[in-house]
């Protein structure tokens, strides 16, 4: 099918972790019954990204986004997971957020290196409070998504 | 990493002035952040670049954004948890605490759409 097959395997320990989280406490799953389940996984993303592709090909895009995996979904009957998803989509986006944030003041603060060491200090502080702030208010957020 | 970064500057800046939280600054760096989002949005744990694999995969497929990558990641994690605890239900009523085979093909056969008798076949595929 593809020219590196083993690439198509998803991590057995991942899977497996998934899995035991998902059971309650005490429940084994055969060998067998796991390395299935592994590969339904492959089969599940190869089928969705052809489904994805569909919808980017209908909105005459060439790049597979976000969007196009959530119609996707819809349209293999898996309509649970469209809320989880945007709410993990929603947390992808703010972490990536943040990263871009934190390299820029990585920049900034490199690029600053030569003033004194007790502005620097003051500016770091002012900076934390900023991110506990942004903290508090996600936590917030999150806490009105879940009522 | 920003949210290691962001845990421990939250627990440095917990009241305590920063030059005296030296060590414990440093312990709490040192330890993963703990997981602050609603469990819906819990990052995906299955590694992005063998999703991006399996994407490649499809010669239809020209580019996907990494948002696309990780939703897809994440909607596997999910279907990996439905269809364990399907099938779980299938070994409960057969009085069994361990998962088997026959319970995926019980679960699966809950589902209807038709390229779940995909997903059927592909129990017994071989990718070597």
């Amino acid at each position: 099918m593809a020219e590196r097959p083993e690439d198509l395997n998803l991590p057995n320990a991942v899977i497996t972790r998934i899995i035991k989280e998902a059971l309650p406490d005490g429940v084994n799953i055969s060998k067998e019954a796991r390395s299935a389940i592994s590969r339904a996984a492959s089969v599940f993303v190869l089928y969705a990204t052809s489904c994805a592709n569909n919808f980017a090909m209908k909105g005459k895009r060439k790049t597979l986004n976000a969007t196009d995996v959530l119609s996707a979904m819809e349209e293999m009957e898996f309509q649970r997971f469209v809320t989880p998803l945007k709410e993990a989509l929603e947390a992808y986006r703010r972490e990536q957020k943040g990263k871009k944030e934190a390299s820029e003041q990585k920049k900034k603060d490199k690029d600053k290196k030569t003033d004194s060491e007790d502005q620097d200090k003051s500016r770091d502080e002012d900076n934390d409070e900023d991110e506990e702030r942004l903290e508090e208010e996600e936590q917030n957020e999150e806490e009105e998504v879940d009522n | 990493m920003a949210a290691a970064a962001a845990a421990a500057a939250a627990a440095s800046g917990s009241g305590t002035p920063r030059e005296e939280d030296g060590p414990a600054g440093e312990a709490a760096a040192s330890q993963p952040p703990a997981p602050t989002t609603a469990p819906g949005a819990r990052l995906s744990r299955l590694p992005l670049a063998r999703v991006k694999a399996l994407v490649k995969a499809d010669p239809d497929v020209t580019l996907a954004g990494q948002e696309a990558i990780f939703i897809l990641a994440r909607a596997a994690e999910l279907f990996v948890e439905t269809i364990a605890k399907d099938a779980y239900c299938c070994a409960q009523q057969g009085k069994r605490k361990t998962l088997q085979r026959r319970d995926l093909d019980c679960a699966v056969l809950g589902l209807t759409s038709a390229w779940l008798e995909l997903v059927r076949c592909s129990f017994t595929l071989c990718f070597r």
